[in-house]
């Protein structure tokens, strides 16, 4: 296990970055919003930039040291990083690309493992401006595996790419983490990439580390907090007798989800958006939602345009609903009020998988 | 002289001196171009100013300096280095003052050249551990490969076609140093209109085919 001492303290104009922690993890991921430094932290890192005071230190060596004046070049530290932007050498074909990485003394074996693991052999002849994005970013991971680093940085990999392309390489990512026993430090402002990848999490905002620990816990209370879900429920993957999986929240408490294909007993996140929810009271006709959940309603505010309901469905489970103020009177919503919540299966986000 | 051996012998001066003063040009102008393009360090903007002065400067003026500079007394002059540096009045000075005319051009080409290659790229490769040479050699000079060839065109061009500077230091000697540029004056002065038209024509051509090929290498490569 590799441990990383983090103490930067470098100022980035209207900020300043200022992280100090250490982690042990064999996979950190560092989350938050754009302009939060986690870029100029990783910069940091391999050396591209140079902090005003502080110590950085990779198992006990010392790679930046303000006070003893020790800063090793980016060359030494040995850094396999993946930056946005990828930085490939677009005059050179892929193996060249490849190579370039090994030139550091990485193996041919683990050259040839990474050009394995990460598919690109058919890709070896091929010029950088030619490939697909997707390619593009499994061409960039295989040079930083290449150069057989001591750690790997990679700087939001895939948000250059579309939804499902990010969702296609993101077990890319995680059979590098299983294929290769390299330390890893995931900068993404995704949730799910961290989830699905990282044991550890550093949240960062407008330059501070704001929290840190366990990546589920951190980027749970991420999650509320900035309001992006209003509701993010965990539960587990239970089988249905028509070959189904659906969440249970809480005993008799079930959610079908879209797109959910964990096998049953598989923990996960579910995230839920408050205007996505229909409160119904009496019978209901026929409808396409796959979720009419029974609950009670806890409280009621009106804030203006916005109605916010907490509605209990469990004990342990409660759910925010957004109505409009005409909607509590037509109904006469009230705390007490026994309700079905109404939610479709598209509705239900699977923010984690574990 | 017959007219085909007199345009043979000034085309052939007028090339020599071109060539000559775009190999010498051509360090300094990329060292030059690639430090202004790469580097901060106090006092640049008058550095870049000091480049691009002979841009702007009469051709004249800057004859006249090499004049003095290299006169027997002068500065690099005989008496001063104890030998003959044989630079005024032979192909050698038409060389210098054509380099230093066209040094800006290249210069400041040489500079958007560089300037257009990602400097990332270059620390990425650094990252990797690719020495700093290399890392000049195999990225930064190739990627930059078709802008400075657009600069050593332009410098070629420029150079081609000098003509005050180069007819103070070098006068203008037929079969020495009587360029394209000092031919059409001295057929102009005898009253030579065809033979003007000649060496005019001569001189469109040449200066068609090297913009031409600065256009070619200018333009940005497109992905396959």
């Amino acid at each position: 296990m590799s441990r990383f001492e983090i103490d930067v303290d470098l100022p980035l104009g209207r900020i300043a970055l200022a992280v100090r922690c250490t982690s042990d993890a064999r996979a950190l991921g560092i989350f938050g919003p754009s302009g939060a430094g986690k870029t100029s932290l990783v910069e940091a890192l391999a050396g591209w930039r140079r902090p005003r005071a502080g110590r950085i230190a990779l198992d006990g060596e010392v790679w930046f040291d303000a006070e003893h004046g020790i800063d090793r070049p980016a060359g030494e530290r040995r850094v396999g990083h993946v930056p946005q932007d990828l930085l490939l050498f677009p005059h050179w074909t892929v193996e060249r690309n490849v190579r370039a990485g090994a030139a550091r003394g990485g193996s041919e074996s683990t050259l040839q493992r990474a050009i394995d693991v990460l598919e690109i052999g058919s890709l070896l002849n091929q010029m950088p401006p030619t490939l697909s994005g997707g390619e593009r970013q499994r061409v960039a991971l295989a040079r930083a595996l290449a150069s057989g680093p001591r750690v790997l940085l990679l700087d939001e990999p895939l948000a250059a790419l579309d939804l499902s392309l990010r969702r296609r390489l993101l077990p890319y990512l995680a059979r590098v983490r299983e294929a290769f026993d390299v330390p890893l430090v995931l900068v993404s402002h995704d949730p799910t990439e961290i989830l699905a990848l990282c044991d550890e999490c550093w949240r960062l905002e407008e330059g501070r580390l704001v929290e840190h620990g366990a990546a589920r816990r951190v980027l749970l209370a991420a999650a509320r907090q900035a309001g992006t879900f209003e509701n993010v429920m965990r539960g587990r993957a239970v089988a249905t007798p028509d070959g189904g999986a659906r969440v249970a929240l809480a005993p008799g408490v079930e959610l079908a989800v879209a797109g959910l294909r964990e096998g049953a007993g598989a923990d996960v996140l579910i995230a839920l958006r408050a205007e996505d929810i229909l409160v119904a009271t009496g019978e209901l006709p026929a409808i396409s939602a796959r979720n009419v959940i029974p609950a009670v309603i806890a409280d009621v505010r009106i804030e203006g345009e916005d109605a916010w309901v907490e509605a209990r469905v469990a004990d342990d489970v409660h759910v925010t609903v957004l109505l409009t103020p005409s909607a509590i009177r037509e109904l006469s919503l009230a705390t007490g009020s026994a309700v079905r919540l109404v939610v479709k299966a598209q509705s239900c986000r699977v923010l984690a998988r574990s | 002289m017959d007219g085909g051996l007199q345009l043979a012998s000034v085309l052939g001066v007028t090339l020599r001196v071109a060539l000559v003063a775009t190999v010498l040009v051509a360090p300094f102008a990329l060292a030059t171009g690639w430090f202004l393009a790469r580097r901060a360090f106090p006092g640049k903007s008058v550095v870049e100013t000091f480049v691009a002065l002979p841009l702007v400067l009469p051709p004249t003026a800057i004859g006249y300096l090499l004049l003095v500079l290299f006169a027997r007394s002068g500065p690099l002059g005989e008496s001063r280095l104890g030998f003959d540096p044989g630079v005024l009045f032979t192909w050698r000075g038409a060389v210098l003052a054509s380099a230093v005319v066209a040094f800006p051009l290249a210069a400041r080409t040489a500079r958007a050249a560089f300037e257009g290659v990602d400097p990332r790229l270059e620390r990425m490769a650094r990252s990797l551990g690719i020495s700093p040479w290399r890392t000049w050699g195999t990225v930064t000079l190739p990627l930059a490969g078709r802008g400075l060839l657009a600069a050593l065109a332009l410098a070629f061009g420029r150079a081609l076609g000098e003509f005050g500077a180069t007819v103070i230091v070098a006068g203008n000697i037929p079969g020495r140093t009587q360029t394209l540029a000092l031919a059409i004056f001295d057929e102009i002065q005898l009253g030579d209109e065809r033979g003007a038209l000649t060496f005019v024509g001569v001189a469109c051509a040449l200066a068609f085919v090297v913009l031409w090929s600065v256009e070619r290498l200018a333009r940005p490569r497109t992905a396959a």
